[in-house]
């Protein structure tokens, strides 16, 4: 089971993000469509067709012989997850008074939960499983992290995270509460 | 002999690493001061101090909610304040710009006092809550964010009879301008414009973008009062109907 982190900034760039691959069990469930999907394996947008068809599960037999994920669990795909939701984000969040938006958003396999600081900075979290609590605390170490990250003097609302610390200190977190 | 004018880098270094003492500055040992025999003690107080900066917590070891002892005296900010000021005003060509400025710095500050205030408040909760409506984060800048900055509520808040997309902050005597006495012919300035700059920063942080200035509205009795005015954006005021 992984989960895809991502910290977007209020004009919408990109200032970390995280891959964590837990060794917790999954407890998603098959797509019914991806059974009967055709092999698009030599596209180069393969992954992101059979991801956007919604099929999770299908594995692509690469020519080398190794089995890789479908074409959900692809970079690009997840990234293009994490920033669709951002307009269901900024329409939730000017009527809820609340940081923390659990699973604002669905796509596929992929749940969508975010969380919005006070200064307009949002966490994008995609899971598969349902962890309301836990997310929530592995946010709020976030936020704490952030915060701490913005009270560099240097550092602005655009510049990208960079620092190894903080890079830890939410692997840690992340390894805790996910 | 080309040691005997100490080279100011290591003279600096040297003599903060040795201990005072009275034959120290004696002509027998100056000489040996600077010979290769004392570059064990110089390298011994680099490694020291490059030491004593890393084992100094990282902000990431802080707590972030302990506020005892972290007050900055207010003679000190003064200072800093004052400074911040003349470095601007040797940049700037009127006093229009100079406010500007002043009120670029203080976003700086309202951005981060924002989140660390919010942070405080919050993350202990069981379910944080931001404000999305416009009067209740007035009245948080009016009372929660002067506290959090001034260490005080800022005196009133005021609608605007004329403009309904108007608002007035107004604070008797505001600590920034304490020790600041402006001279008569930049009688306009207002050095609040670092406050304007951070109630800027606070709005907009929670998607009410406005513009914000400060304002001398001297009295008698306050010789010192300052209006920070805070004009709504078009696009905040449609919302707002459109939620009620």
């Amino acid at each position: 089971m992984s989960h895809h982190l991502f910290i977007v900034s209020p004009s919408d760039s990109p200032l970390y993000s995280l891959a964590h691959y837990s060794t917790k069990p999954t407890n998603s469930v098959a797509s019914p469509l991806s059974a009967n999907l055709p092999s698009w394996s030599t596209s180069a947008f393969a992954g992101t067709l059979t991801a956007l068809s919604g099929a999770s599960s299908v594995t692509h037999h690469t020519s080398g012989g190794g089995v890789r994920m479908g074409g959900g669990q692809d970079r690009h795909v997840i990234q293009m997850i994490a920033n669709a939701s951002l307009d269901v984000i900024e329409d939730v969040m000017r009527k809820e008074n609340v940081m923390y938006l659990k699973s604002v958003d669905k796509f596929n396999e992929w749940t969508v939960s975010a969380f919005v600081t006070p200064g307009n900075m949002k966490f994008l979290l995609l899971h598969e499983g349902k962890n309301d609590d836990g997310i929530k605390s592995f946010f709020i170490d976030v936020w704490e992290l952030y915060t701490k990250t913005m009270l560099n003097p240097f550092h602005t609302a655009h510049t990208s995270i960079r620092s190894p610390v903080f890079d830890s200190r939410v692997r840690a977190s992340a390894k805790k509460y996910l | 002999m080309a040691y005997t004018q100490p080279h100011p880098r290591l003279s600096v270094l040297s003599t903060s690493s040795l201990p005072p003492s009275a034959d120290y500055a004696s002509p027998t040992n100056s000489s040996t001061r600077f010979s290769l025999a004392s570059a064990p003690s110089l390298s011994n107080t680099l490694v020291g101090s490059t030491k004593a900066t890393s084992a100094r917590p990282s902000i990431y070891d802080r707590n972030l909610n302990k506020t005892r002892f972290t007050e900055v005296s207010g003679s000190a900010f003064a200072f800093l304040f004052s400074e911040m000021v003349q470095y601007t005003q040797k940049r700037v060509s009127g006093i229009g710009d100079l406010e500007r400025r002043l009120n670029t710095l203080g976003y700086r500050v309202g951005v981060r006092v924002l989140e660390m205030m919010m942070f405080r408040q919050e993350s202990s909760s069981k379910n944080p809550k931001r404000e999305t409506r416009l009067l209740p984060v007035l009245m948080l800048i009016h009372s929660q964010v002067w506290k959090a900055v001034f260490g005080k509520a800022a005196d009133a808040i005021e609608k605007s009879v004329e403009n309904a997309d108007e608002y007035m902050i107004i604070d008797n005597d505001p600590p920034i301008e304490r020790h600041i006495s402006v001279p008569r012919d930049m009688s306009q300035l207002s050095c609040s414009s670092f406050t304007a700059g951070i109630v800027e920063a606070v709005l907009d942080g929670l998607g009410f973008p406005a513009r914000v200035t400060a304002h001398n509205t001297p009295t008698t009795q306050y010789p010192t009062r300052s209006t920070i005015l805070i004009k709504l954006d078009k696009i905040v005021l449609e919302r707002e109907e459109l939620m009620k």
